[in-house]
Order: structure tokens, then C-alpha cells, then sequence
């Protein structure tokens, strides 16, 4: 029977951990058992060295020595990979077990998991998560975008990548060359905000609209990372959240409750209409018309006339 | 599986560490601590008796079940030092830290919850040290009426009725009903899982759409459900629910992202043909409307009649407001059939997108 990876790794782990001297290839390969089954020298480098890869990717540091002789040797020095003394009392524990279930995405899940159960190692304590009991709080992180991984890999190690992406309104998407930033979640969709090198700009890209695959470029970023990144705001100013000027409208009473939930001002006209002033952003056009024959807007004209116009190509069906 | 066999890894690291310290533990109680499955944790004690500094001598680790307890014999086959804690990878300090702020910013959470999270994330970081840097790149924002919340998680917790003002965007009204209310989910935006006293069903209410609450002094009484898997989307529409096909442009792309739907095929202008389910169809008006020319309802018909119905008597208001009493503002300008104005935005604008649209149905 083939051996599993996990036992492999878990040997390679154990052997390099437990060393106090750097162990050699050849000592490595003579010592686990996965590694004496590789066949070839060339199957067994290029086991090695993916699975050093791997145990790096769950946080073990492996150095590199080379002895007088020109040999390189390996090795997970204790200091360097013994977590610092850490006391979490009863409430932070409970605080970071809702934490670790808010994940939905499986490799950040699984990294999350990993956390705790080492922190758990560590002597966190046991105690009942006070929402476990119940159930009665559940954060979740939705991560529906495959483009979301490649892109979190290229965020934490900074390489440039580029993809396919469909602006909202094109009908065929366009090769973007992009130093990848930051990552933001809001209203349960994906952004990302980076350094488009075509347009020499800061762009903001929602993931949904990535289309394909995402591909690593090699070389570096050519542009500085601003400290903070606000993908938020950006992203608030298209869904009209940003509004700079107002507009008043007629409603019909008991219609229209979002409307009047942000109306800054309400006037009953009788009749069954009521006169409102709200905030005039990007987008108030599409959303005023969907209240249909609910709504009829005063001023300014500009909103006036595109939400006419909108519903003149409606009523031609 | 590649990502398996790491976690795996990662795990049985955690466990030699763990299970050094309490020789005869519970497998029950490991696998709780672990937050796994006692099958999982099984299937870890198969693979660590294989594992060892040397598959050649006699010190690989000799861990044992019944199936009740755990033992290990040669605890001495590990240097202590080399089963100590392992420090915090960075993918794991940001998938806990990142989890962490985002729920710690939830509006309405309880405050001693919140500082216990911000306490917790302060010493995580200073635990993964460098490793925590990599963390300020991912951020998540949940979205919720801090008021709501707080009366909705009171009454949870003390297992008490709720009084609500609901808003419907499907009808564009209010209406008020009774829930007992089950559990907070957040997804984005923030919602509580309750039975309905008026429709004697479970609903589920976004809180943002709440316009008033109160607590009621009758207590709660949720029949027992068995709780739905909410990851896959909040809408989950029946096969047997009514379909509609909507036809969209370019500029009408977007109702694919924000409608869970059975099919999107690509026109050739470069639009979609898009065919979604819901149980009320009348509902989608609203998508009608919106759409203006950058799409149509092919079916049902009534829907595209019902859309262009509105869509006349709304302009037989402006037509009014014309030629109306004096006192009226007219319209200025009357830039009647002008390209829109401020409808375009920013290149990847979501544009004439609505922010959120899915929960059409609730």
C-alpha cells in the first residue's frame, strides 16, 4: 500500500524537529520510510522538495545549513518554531473557537482550525463556547469566487499576477496586469483593490468578474503599497452609499419604506402622498424606478429625466 | 487530497504535543479540543504509530487506542522539545485574526463578547509575531442594525417572543407578525433565523429590513428544527417554484451575480438569457422595472405585462405634473431620451447593480 502524505510529511516534520544537528538529504532519505519507496533520485528531489514547501505552508521554518564538507543539511530549529508562552482565559478562548468556525473557504478554514488546535496544544482552555451552547451566533465568510485563493496566495506574497476580467457593463472580458494589493469583503462579495500596470492606476476588481484563471507573473511589484487600502469606500461610492447632493420626491404613504428609512426630510402633501427629500447618489435612477407608479420625482431634472427615460423604455415593452 | 494531508499534518503535530501531556486522555475529549470528529481523530491515531525521528530503530511513536483512551507508551521516543508548541503559521494567523476583527465589529454584538475578541486578537498577534503581518491584507465587513441585534441576541438568551415591523421588498410594505427566534447568521449582511407565529413557518429576516422591535414577555417557543446548512446561500429556491426567464444586455449582466439562478447562457451582443426560480414571480416586478433597456422579461407573460403596466402609469404622473396646478415645479430642461446621466461610474462599477437583491424571496 502506498504511503500516505500525510505520514510522510508528519516523519519529515518529526525528523527534522527532533535533529539538533542538520540532517543531509541522504540521512533524510535513508531515515523515512515514503522517501525509501521514491524510485528515482529525481522522484525522491522533487518529493523533498515539495514537501519542505508544504511544511512551511503550516508554519515550520526550516533551515538550510551547509557543513564544511559542501553539504547541505536541513533542520526545524526549536526556537524558531516554539510558539512564545501565550494565556488565554476561558472568554478569549470561547472568542477565538466562534472565530475559527467563521470561515467557509476550505484552505483558510483548515488554517484557522490549525491555529486553534495548536493554541489547544498550548494549553488554551476547554470551556464551552458561551454561543456553542445554543448555536445562537453563526459569522460566516461566504467565498463562492475560485479566483479568491490564487489571488489571497498573491496578496501575502506579493507577486503580480494577471487575469480575464468583465467590466460590469462589457460584453467580452480584457487581459488586466495587476500588483495585487488587498482583499475586502463586503455585503458577502469578494474585492480587490491593487495596481492595474496597463492603466498606471489603483483599480478596484470585484472577484465575481474574474473570468479564467489567475496567473502569477513573475518579477516584482513596480508600485509602492499605499499603507492603508480602502476597497470599502470605493466599492460604497458605486452602490451610491456616497451621496453628495438631494432629491426630492413624491411617495405614496404607506409605500416605499427604505425610501423613507433614509429620507432626510417628509412632508405630507394629503391625498395620499407625502413629499421627501433623500440622498442623491450614484444609482438612485434604477432603484427609484422599481417603486413604479409609487414614485414621481420633482428635482432635480437631471434624476427626473433618466428615471423617465428608464421607464419609457419599460412601458414599450 | 493535497490540502487534507496538510491539515492532517498540521493536526497530528498539534496532537503528539497534546496527547504527551495527558496520558489515558478520552478520544471523546480530544476530539472535541480538536474540533473534529472522533473518526478523524482515529484515523490520526492509525497513522502516528508510523511516524517517528526514524522509521529504522525502535522509537517510532508507540500511540495506542481502545477506542475510549489514548495511551502513549515511549513518550520518551520525542525530545520534549521537539513536541513542544509550534508557533502560528501566517495563513493561520490571518484565517483567526481576520475572522476575528470582522466578527468583533459586528454592530449589536454583546460588549463583553467584543472585548474578550479584541483581547484575544492582541495576543494572537503578539504570539504569530511576523507572521501576523500578512493578515492586514484580507479584510471582511458584516453588516448589521447594532439596535436589532442586540434586542434579537436579548431574546435568545432569554428565550423570550419578538414583536417585529417587517419590511417586504417583494411587496413594498410593512407588516408586522410575532418570531421566536432561533440564531443570528451572519453572511454579508446580517439576518435571524425565527419561526413565524403568522405563518407558523421558519423565516428568515434581514436585519437591516427590521422597523421596529420589541421584546414581549411571553416566552419563545421555536418547535424543534433541524437547523439548515446557511453557507450555501440563504435563497435556496424549490424545483418545484415557478421559472422565469429574463433576457439582459450588457448593462443587465449583473442580475446573474446577484440572482441565484438555473441557467446563464451568453447571447451573442453580449448579454445573458438567464432562467431563475422563485415562488412568487410578481415579486420580480421590482427587476423589471429596474432593468429598463438593459433587459426584458420573456416569461411568464404576466410579469412583463404587470412590469409595463407600472411603467405607463408612472409616466402618466409626469405627464400630469406637466400640465399640473400651478405651484408644481415643472420639469426643467426635460432632457426627454438623453443617454443617462450619471448611470455609468466608475470602469468596475457595479453599475445600476443593486448592492443586494437576493433575498428576493424572503
Amino acid at each position: 500500500m502506498a504511503i500516505s502524505k500525510a505520514e510522510r510529511l508528519m516523519n519529515l516534520a518529526l525528523c527534522l524537529l527532533g535533529t539538533r544537528r542538520p540532517l543531509s538529504k541522504r540521512e533524510l532519505r535513508g531515515s523515512i520510510e515514503a522517501y525509501l519507496e521514491a524510485g528515482s533520485d529525481d522522484s525522491f528531489n522533487r518529493m523533498f522538495e515539495r514537501d519542505k514547501d508544504d511544511l512551511r505552508e503550516l508554519g515550520l521554518v526550516i533551515e538550510t545549513v551547509e557543513n564544511l564538507d559542501g553539504e547541505v543539511g536541513y533542520l526545524a530549529r526549536r526556537d524558531s518554531n516554539r510558539l512564545p508562552p501565550v494565556t488565554l482565559d476561558a472568554e478569549e478562548a470561547a472568542a477565538l473557537g466562534l472565530a475559527a468556525k467563521v470561515w467557509q473557504q476550505a484552505r483558510l478554514a483548515g488554517a484557522a482550525s490549525g491555529a486553534l488546535q495548536k493554541l489547544r496544544a498550548a494549553g488554551l482552555p476547554e470551556d464551552v463556547d458561551p454561543y456553542g451552547a445554543h448555536g445562537a451566533l453563526e459569522p460566516h465568510i461566504p467565498v463562492h469566487e475560485a479566483a479568491f485563493e490564487p489571488l489571497m496566495l498573491a496578496c501575502r506574497d506579493r507577486r503580480p499576477v494577471a487575469f480575464e476580467y468583465r467590466k460590469a457593463t462589457a460584453a467580452r472580458p480584457e487581459l488586466r496586469q495587476v500588483e495585487p494589493w488587498a482583499l475586502e469583503c463586503w455585503r458577502g462579495h469578494w474585492y480587490l483593490a491593487g495596481w492595474d500596470r496597463e492603466r498606471g492606476a489603483e483599480r478596484v476588481f470585484r472577484l465575481s468578474r474574474i473570468t479564467g484563471k489567475v496567473r502569477n507573473r513573475p518579477g516584482k511589484f513596480t508600485a509602492a503599497v499605499p499603507d492603508v487600502v480602502t476597497v470599502r469606500e470605493t466599492v460604497a461610492s458605486w452602490a451610491g452609499e456616497t451621496a453628495d447632493r438631494s432629491a426630492l420626491i413624491r411617495l405614496r404613504a404607506g409605500a416605499g419604506y427604505p425610501l423613507r428609512a433614509k429620507a432626510v426630510s417628509v412632508r405630507e402633501l394629503g391625498d395620499g402622498w407625502e413629499e421627501l427629500e433623500i440622498p442623491y447618489g450614484h444609482g438612485l435612477d434604477a432603484w427609484l424606478v422599481e417603486f413604479g407608479p409609487d414614485v414621481v420625482v420633482l428635482e432635480p431634472a437631471e434624476l427626473r429625466a433618466d428615471v423617465v427615460d428608464r421607464l419609457r423604455a419599460v412601458a414599450k415593452g | 487530497m493535497a490540502a487534507n494531508a496538510i491539515d492532517q499534518t498540521r493536526r497530528m503535530l498539534s496532537l503528539v504535543t497534546y496527547l504527551r501531556e495527558r496520558p489515558g486522555a478520552r478520544v471523546a475529549d480530544v476530539a472535541r479540543a480538536f474540533g473534529i470528529t472522533e473518526d478523524e481523530l482515529i484515523s490520526d491515531l492509525d497513522v502516528l504509530p508510523l511516524c517517528g525521528t526514524s522509521f529504522r530503530g525502535g522509537d517510532l511513536l508507540d500511540i495506542d487506542t481502545d477506542g475510549e483512551r489514548i495511551w502513549w507508551r515511549n513518550p520518551g521516543a520525542l525530545a520534549a522539545e521537539a513536541a513542544a508548541p509550534l508557533r502560528i503559521a501566517a495563513d493561520e494567523a490571518t484565517a483567526l485574526l481576520v475572522a476575528a476583527r470582522a466578527v468583533s465589529t459586528l454592530p449589536g454584538l454583546r460588549e463583553s463578547d467584543r472585548q474578550a475578541l479584541l483581547r484575544a486578537t492582541a495576543k494572537l498577534e503578539t504570539a504569530a509575531g511576523e507572521a501576523a503581518g500578512a493578515s492586514s491584507r484580507l479584510s471582511v465587513t458584516f453588516e448589521s442594525e447594532g439596535g436589532v441585534f442586540a434586542d434579537v441576541d436579548r431574546a435568545i438568551s432569554e428565550r423570550r417572543r419578538l414583536w417585529i415591523r417587517y419590511y417586504s421588498p417583494a411587496r413594498d410594505e410593512l407588516s408586522e407578525r410575532e418570531i421566536d427566534p432561533i440564531r443570528l447568521v451572519s453572511v454579508g449582511h446580517t439576518y435571524v433565523e425565527a419561526w413565524c407565529r403568522r405563518s407558523e413557518a421558519r423565516r428568515t429576516f434581514r436585519l437591516d429590513r427590521v422597523a421596529e422591535i420589541r421584546i414581549l414577555d411571553e416566552p419563545s417557543a421555536p418547535p424543534e428544527v433541524e437547523l439548515r446548512d446557511l453557507s450555501e446561500g440563504l435563497v435556496q429556491p424549490a424545483a418545484e417554484d415557478p421559472e422565469v426567464v429574463v433576457e439582459v444586455g450588457p448593462g443587465g449582466r449583473w442580475v446573474a451575480e446577484y440572482y441565484p439562478h438555473d441557467s446563464a447562457d451568453e447571447l451573442p451582443d453580449g448579454g445573458l438569457r438567464i432562467t431563475l426560480r422563485t415562488p412568487d414571480p410578481a415579486s420580480l416586478r421590482r427587476l423589471a422595472l429596474r432593468l429598463g433597456r438593459d433587459g426584458r422579461i420573456v416569461s411568464p407573460q404576466d410579469l412583463a405585462d404587470s412590469a409595463q403596466r407600472a411603467a405607463r402609469a408612472a409616466l402618466a404622473a409626469y405627464d400630469e405634473l406637466v400640465a399640473g396646478p400651478a405651484g408644481t415645479p415643472a420639469p426643467a430642461g426635460g432632457r426627454v431620451g438623453a443617454p443617462y446621466g450619471n448611470a455609468d461610474g466608475p470602469a468596475e462599477a457595479p453599475v445600476g447593480g443593486p448592492v443586494d437583491r437576493q433575498e428576493q424571496a424572503l
